[in-house]
């Protein structure tokens, strides 16, 4: 399968055990994956109002770069960049004025290749040809969740994981599409093809304070807590999720949530890419694990899987 | 909290602007409180989000613009998921803080974020923020 690859800003800089072990993963199970060139910030979050209608902007360009590229769909893992392309791809499918004015507004844009100043891009008419799908569905929709578990190489037998989804990979549903939005499955099936041990827990699609954690730290702070305290209560050993911002609020904030709770005992994050990386035994070097603020290597050293 | 209700404020520019901004029919919601039972940020609001609908129905301009609720919204889409008359309150929230800017009123801009967060912060929070916080 040919897909263009659209990392998102985050990727590229915080979180680059993300980005690094997508590609592997992806390269692993013979995705013909490519990364779109010169791509810009989606805009990171779903203008609300009709005022805001050139919020849409970057991600319109950016799917009408999919198909300069010669493809028919891109696909993310951030939950963020997942969310603002599909929904806005759907803005200008549902709306003629939208599509309208964003073709009007990107009718003279032009893309020049830093490595070739010779070759200008013009921005191709853009009528949400391109499909936006998430590297989870991928992996369910394409290669199928039976045949990645027959691909994959290292069990993960014997590991407790709380699937954590969040806000963005889920709604609005209408326009998002993912799975069911009250009770989803891709990443309990995701993890069950991988060996896992799935941990249910109530909390798995309630928001952990998203980029309140900036303004109102607090909030992200006690948001974060409910949603550990609640997967640690029912089993789980590590949480495994795909937002980089969520990955920010349970991870790194778990110093926060042992200054107010003191009796909360620290747990394991992981992108749900080094699960799969890790179960498809893809070199060790693009997990990234010293980028983690609460280490994993220890519960994967007494698991077995890694030495 | 203590409200004056009159007719010229129910039929105020400022509810059809409310209506008009966010795309959602205000007048529709009949008050059954779900979204605010969804709600995971209720604990820091100072009033819930069905609350703000209602004020916004009455036309409370200046309770519904100074309130805290509009800021502490996450945008999680919960409240829109979950409600039986398909209002989205996080538009009705985002139209409200739309015309709480254009009072200049900045929640939180670069300049109210220490450095050191933004130097560990992930760059989607940074740009999200700014967008829903910042003028
Ligand atoms: S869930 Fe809908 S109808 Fe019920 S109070 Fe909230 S907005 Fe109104
Ligand atoms: S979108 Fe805002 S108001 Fe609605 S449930 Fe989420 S945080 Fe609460």
């Amino acid at each position: 399968m040919k897909v263009s690859y659209y990392p998102g800003c985050t990727l590229k800089d915080k979180t680059t055990n993300l980005d690094d072990s997508t590609k592997a993963a992806a390269e692993a199970l013979d995705i013909d994956m490519v990364e779109l060139p010169e791509w810009t910030c989606c805009g990171a979050t779903h203008p609300l109002t009709e005022e805001k209608i050139i919020n849409l902007v970057p991600q319109i360009r950016i799917l009408s770069n999919v198909r300069t590229e010669g493809n028919d769909s891109v696909t993310t893992t951030c939950a963020f960049c997942y969310n603002t392309l599909k929904r806005a791809n759907k803005a200008v499918i549902d709306d003629p004025i939208k599509r309208q004015r964003m073709n009007a507004f990107l009718k003279d844009d032009k893309r020049i290749p830093e490595y070739d100043k010779e070759t200008v891009y013009d921005f191709k008419e853009y009528n949400g040809e391109t499909k936006v799908v998430h590297f989870l569905e991928i992996l369910r929709d394409t290669i199928g969740f039976e045949t990645l578990s027959n691909r994959v190489t290292k069990k993960l037998e014997g590991l407790k994981v709380a699937p954590y989804y969040g806000c963005q990979l889920l709604r609005p549903p209408e326009e998002v599409d993912l799975d069911d939005p009250e009770n989803p499955s891709i990443l309990e099936d995701f993890l069950r093809s991988l060996g896992c041990e799935v941990v249910n827990f109530p909390f798995k699609s309630e928001c952990c304070g998203s980029y309140l954690s900036l303004s109102a730290p607090d909030a992200a702070t006690r948001a974060s807590h409910t949603i550990l305290r609640s997967a640690l209560k029912n089993g789980a050993e590590a949480v495994t999720l795909s937002c980089p911002l969520c990955y920010y609020n349970m991870d790194k904030r778990q110093d926060n949530i042992l200054k107010l709770y003191a009796d909360f005992s620290t747990v394991p994050v992981f992108f749900f890419t080094q699960l799969l990386a890790l179960a498809l035994g893809v070199d060790e070097s693009v997990m990234g694990w010293n980028k983690h603020h609460i280490d994993p290597t220890p519960l994967l050293k007494e698991k077995g899987f890694l030495s | 909290m203590r409200a004056v209700i009159s007719t010229r404020q129910v039929r105020s520019e400022f509810v059809a602007r409310v209506q008009d901004l966010s795309g959602q029919d205000l007048l529709g919601c009949y008050q059954c409180g779900k979204c605010s039972a969804g709600c995971p940020m209720t604990e820091e609001m100072d009033i819930i989000p069905s609350q703000v609908i209602r004020l916004s129905q009455l036309g409370q301009e200046e309770d519904v613009l100074n309130c805290k609720t509009i800021w502490l919204c996450a945008t999680c889409y919960q409240c829109g998921t979950r409600c039986p008359k398909g209002i989205d309150f996080s538009k009705i929230a985002e139209a409200l803080r739309y015309l709480g800017m254009g009072k200049e009123k900045e929640v939180c801009g670069p300049n109210h974020i220490p450095t050191e967060i933004i130097a560990e912060a992930p760059q989607q929070a940074l740009v999200s923020t700014f967008r829903k916080q910042g003028l």
